[in-house]
């Protein structure tokens, strides 16, 4: 009994267990010197960087323009995506149409379309957007395609004899009985998002965290290059968190009756 | 495989050249060859494939060796963390957050130690391939059924038996998902890592070309990545379909049961 509490304690603390876990094995192979300090940089030199950053405000600054534009891309992707879905449950033929289309874009890296968008779009906003809505917005969209394909046929039919009509059938009985699909969908697309930020930032951009990791890099500041690193991957735990947070929301009766998540 | 009637085939190709052809008057509106309409293109391809082949031969090799490599290491690690739970527990968080960090963002590291040559490009594809493989081999090996364990301890398996002959196999389905990922974010990391890491490849030959402001061409090179892309990604779920021939049919007669 007691030594099963243990593990439950150890289990509820597992984050910090697991993150004091890294900082020390980290700290320990810095101080045995194998690499060379200079690549391989201890904790404290790498939390003055981190400091300093914050100091001067660049790295807020940087952090707020590509979660900005990580947020919006994904939530116009979404709504671009679960649309799309929709209007190819409605109509066959848009859907045999897109789909052929929907398998050639989807394989583009967003780092090849960058150099050739610059040129189309500019540097502003509308190259972010485009980047990232032409990379984001495969996963709702498929994930809404199966899902609505695949609500079952004894609820349309209860629906369909309780009176409604098309529209009010796929609002209120499809699109709710897609939902959990479409998110793991949307999850899965703000890992995406993020990368195709951080990409672009990287290629094109002016400011933001891809573009701050590259001067950065370049400027042999190393210390901050693995800051900057550590950020990107936190805001990729603070968008899991979001998308989650939302999936409750608008999710919760499916991952309340099921027992766990889609 | 039921041949689609003819109609269908034709109304499935309304909407393809409906976008074709908005794309080309938006072309000719703009007219200027900083926009290349679907025509420029066709003829950019034309022109240029025997190079754009050449320069692909160069990715794809990187690509398959980065994910091969990952493929190697992550499977059996992450079987291993499923049977550890203790460990496993411990380093889950670690795996969430290195998911959640993009791949491109470990450029500028590997390019400190590894240069920019093969080395460090293969690394960074081993490393965007990893992390799908190993979050779904270690969820799927972590939620193998208690009951095969204890089939396993009555056949006197030892561990290392009852990894190979349990829990690989049953998670199989999920490695493959796994794998379907891995390999679609191999080819899409090694254009990238060759734009920030140039030397050859198709990601170099698109650098090339926007330098020289050749749109159309840079766009060609995108076309031939996105058919090989789609030739790639419907040859491994086929691959998936015919091994793992077992589970389809199973989750099939589950689903009309």
């Amino acid at each position: 009994m007691n030594s099963f509490r243990v593990f439950d304690l150890l289990l509820r603390f597992r984050t910090l267990i697991s993150f004091v876990l890294v900082v020390a094995v980290w700290q320990f192979v810095a101080s045995l010197g194998l690499v060379p300090e200079k690549y391989f940089p201890g904790i404290p030199a790498i939390a003055s960087g981190f400091w300093a950053m914050l100091k001067s405000g660049e790295l807020f600054n940087a952090e707020w323009r590509t979660l900005t534009r990580a947020l919006v891309g994904l939530a116009g992707a979404s709504a671009l995506g679960i649309g799309l879905a929709i209007l190819s449950d409605i109509s066959p033929t848009f859907r045999r149409g897109f789909a052929p289309v929907a398998a050639l874009i989807q394989p583009i890296p967003p780092a090849a379309l960058v150099p050739m968008a610059v040129f189309m779009l500019g540097l502003g906003p509308k190259l972010y957007t485009f980047i990232i809505i032409l990379v984001t917005v495969w996963p709702p969209y498929f994930n809404g395609v199966a899902a609505l394909a695949s609500v079952s046929d004894v609820q349309i039919r209860s629906g369909q004899m309780l009176g409604l009509s098309r529209w009010e059938i796929l609002w209120r009985i499809k699109l709710p009985a897609a939902m959990p699909e479409i998110f793991a969908g949307v999850r899965y697309a703000s890992t995406i998002s993020l990368l195709a930020v951080v990409v672009a930032e990287m290629l094109a951009g002016h400011d933001g965290l891809g573009f701050l990791l590259i001067r950065k890099a370049f400027a042999i500041r190393i210390p901050e290059v693995y800051t900057l690193m550590f950020v990107c991957a936190l805001n990729g735990v603070v968008m899991n968190a979001m998308v989650n947070a939302l999936r409750w929301q608008m999710t919760g009766w499916h991952i309340r009756m099921t027992g766990q998540p889609a | 495989m039921k041949r689609a009637p003819f109609n269908e085939t034709m109304s499935g190709l309304i909407v393809p050249i409906a976008i074709l052809l908005a794309w080309q008057a938006l072309a000719w509106r703009a007219a200027t060859p900083l926009f290349p309409g679907p025509w420029q293109v066709a003829v950019s391809i034309w022109k240029l494939y025997p190079q754009i082949f050449g320069q692909i031969g160069y990715t794809l090799m990187r690509a398959a060796i980065g994910f091969l490599v990952a493929a190697a290491l992550m499977i059996p690690l992450g079987i291993l963390l499923g049977r550890l739970k203790t460990v496993g527990a411990i380093v889950e968080p670690i795996m969430d957050m290195l998911a959640t960090l993009p791949p491109p963002a470990v450029v500028p590291i590997v390019m400190l130690f590894a240069g920019t040559g093969d080395m460090a490009k293969i690394v960074v594809i081993a490393y965007a391939a990893a992390v799908p493989l190993i979050m779904n081999t270690y969820e799927a090996s972590k939620g193998v059924h208690p009951m095969t364990n204890l089939v396993a301890r009555s056949l006197r398996l030892s561990r290392l038996e009852t990894m190979l002959h349990i829990d690989l196999p049953s998670s199989l389905p999920m490695i493959a998902t796994g794998l379907r990922l891995a390999v679609a974010s191999a080819l899409l990391v090694s254009v990238t890592a060759e734009m920030l890491l140039a030397t050859n490849g198709i990601g170099v030959f698109i650098q090339r070309q926007q330098e020289n402001f050749q749109i159309a061409g840079g766009l060609a090179a995108i076309a031939f990545i996105s058919v090989l892309g789609l030739i790639i990604n419907n040859l491994v779920f086929q691959l998936e379909k015919r091994w793992l021939f077992w589970h389809y049919r199973a989750s099939e007669t589950h689903n009309n049961g």
